[in-house]
């Protein structure tokens, strides 16, 4: 028999994935568990992942209920916690979660709390959630609102994200901000075998505030560099881009357009460090503007090496600061005007990869987002 | 030599590979040394039937095989019921957007 664990780490995400949060989720929980001695990870299962697995000290519990609504589902994901958690009620200092649906078991059991607010379900449930009366996200802003009012801390990616959260009422002192990183990329990673010669790349899911459509229509703009292709990883399944495969028809690009879906996080950073340019193209919408967001994509392109062109956000001038290159958002003209006028510079181009790629050694590696993460833990142990 | 075909690993996930000594009466699954249970079982088989961690879970686990598993038992927590049928609606399947975005459909497992 196990004794208990003194620190759980729970998402409501599955883990792994590809996506970027399950990159964070990773780094995030080596932290909390190697601090602690080990620990209990609850997340999402389902898709072959197994319900229990034990890793030395960690021991990691999926939810894997069927259940259709998603409401009904992230109740359930919170009861079936309050569980996992009661078991280890003796023994449990801290928990460490990412949403109202990890946070509300934790507060009931009264442990100290780190809420991890890389998104507010206010604000990102109607993306996907297009029926959601503004009844119904006002309970769920209050929900959230009383988990962040409750935590001992709050860590937050972003300046964007740490003012939206104070706004609510969360006393600064208790707002810590850790940014995400990326690895630096080995520089003689090689090429992948699949890749085209030239290629511009978008890394990431394909939600429509990524902007990918935006960017379709800028490449479509750079018809004349025949030898340019774009690919787009995805960080979720082909079925989820149907709808962007249609705009890229429609554009006249296949062929042109390269798709790959769901590669191991590690394949990713090679394609990344062979590409002309990355682009990040987020929309000028709400969840961009007021939420904000680290994205991981803009990290990972930095620690490869590779130029970055982005829009023009708070969020992403915080990131990738004079080290890229920054188009206004949702314009496919200016996307297309600054990805042409950098591939006619190619000494510039390494040298923004370059930049960009020091700039993440020397304060943002996963290993700078951990040290961060230590000294929350370090602050709530002295308390 | 028969491999091991537990599930390991953090982020990469792959199978364990070692030589398996034995087999999980339960799902059947080949087990090596480290991952065979001491009741026998693999750990998920083990770990449904609540034989492994720490001895508050298996009370926990006895305690909740008296009450009816449902909708209703997650109620018991309060914590969601300001919301109504209304408010439930909105998250139906049926009611999100474009399926394409969905955000936590079924993506492979990440193997090595
Ligand atoms: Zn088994
Ligand atoms: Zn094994």
């Amino acid at each position: 028999m196990a004794d208990g664990h003194r620190a759980a780490y729970v998402a409501f995400d599955r883990f792994p994935s590809t996506k970027g949060s399950a990159v964070h989720i990773r780094h995030m929980a080596a932290e909390l568990f190697d601090r602690y001695g080990g620990g209990l990870l609850c997340v999402l299962g389902g898709g072959g992942l197994p319900s229990y697995q034990r890793e030395g000290d960690v021991e990691i519990v999926r939810f894997d209920a069927v259940v259709p609504n998603w409401l009904d589902r992230a109740e359930a994901f919170s009861a079936w916690v309050a569980d996992r958690l009661a078991a280890h009620r003796d023994t449990l200092e801290v928990c460490h979660v990412r949403d109202p649906w990890g946070a509300l078991p934790a507060l009931s059991l009264g442990r100290r709390l780190v809420y991890e607010a890389n998104g507010l379900p206010s604000i990102e449930l109607p993306y996907t959630w297009p029926l959601a009366a503004p009844s119904t996200l006002a309970k769920i802003a209050d929900l959230e609102r009383e988990c962040l009012l409750k935590a001992d801390a709050v860590v937050v990616p972003s300046q964007v994200i740490a003012r939206t959260v104070t706004a609510r009422g969360v006393a600064a002192e208790r707002v810590h901000l850790v940014p995400n990183g990326a690895d630096p990329v080995p520089a003689d990673v090689p090429r992948p075998p699949d890749a085209p010669g030239r290629y511009l790349i978008y890394v990431g899911a394909l939600q429509p505030w990524q902007g990918i459509d935006v960017l379709l229509r800028a490449f479509a703009r750079l018809a004349d560099l025949s030898d340019l292709s774009l690919v787009i990883c995805s960080s979720v399944a082909p079925s989820r881009s149907r709808a962007l495969r249609r705009l890229a028809e429609r554009l006249g690009l296949t062929g042109r357009v390269h798709w790959q879906h769901t590669l191991p996080h590690a394949e990713v950073a090679a394609w990344l460090a062979h590409a002309e340019l990355s682009v990040a193209p987020l929309t000028a919408s709400p969840r961009n503007l007021d939420q904000g967001c680290s994205p991981i994509k803009v990290w990972e392109s930095m620690a490869a090496g590779t130029a970055v062109v982005a829009s023009d956000l708070p969020v992403i001038r915080e990131v990738l600061g004079e080290h890229g290159r920054l188009v206004p958002p949702d314009r496919p003209a200016e996307l297309a005007r600054a990805v042409r006028v950098l591939l006619e510079y190619p000494d510039l181009c390494a040298d923004l990869g370059r930049q960009a790629r020091e700039h993440v050694e020397n304060g943002y590696t996963w290993t700078h987002a951990r040290t961060r993460l230590a000294a929350v833990y370090h602050g709530l142990d002295l308390r | 030599m028969t491999p091991c075909a537990v599930t390991t690993g953090f982020f990469t996930l792959g199978k364990c590979g070692q030589m398996a000594i034995a087999g999980c009466p339960s799902c059947g699954r080949a087990l090596c040394a480290d991952h065979v249970t001491e009741g026998g079982l693999c750990p998920e088989c083990a770990a449904a039937r609540n034989q492994v961690g720490h001895p508050a879970a298996a009370a926990a686990h006895r305690r909740r095989a008296y009450r009816h598993r449902s909708a209703t038992e997650y109620s018991d927590y309060g914590w969601y019921t300001s919301f109504d049928a209304y408010d439930r609606a909105a998250f139906d399947p049926d009611a999100a957007g474009n399926q394409d975005f969905r955000d936590d459909g079924d993506d492979a497992l990440v193997d090595s």
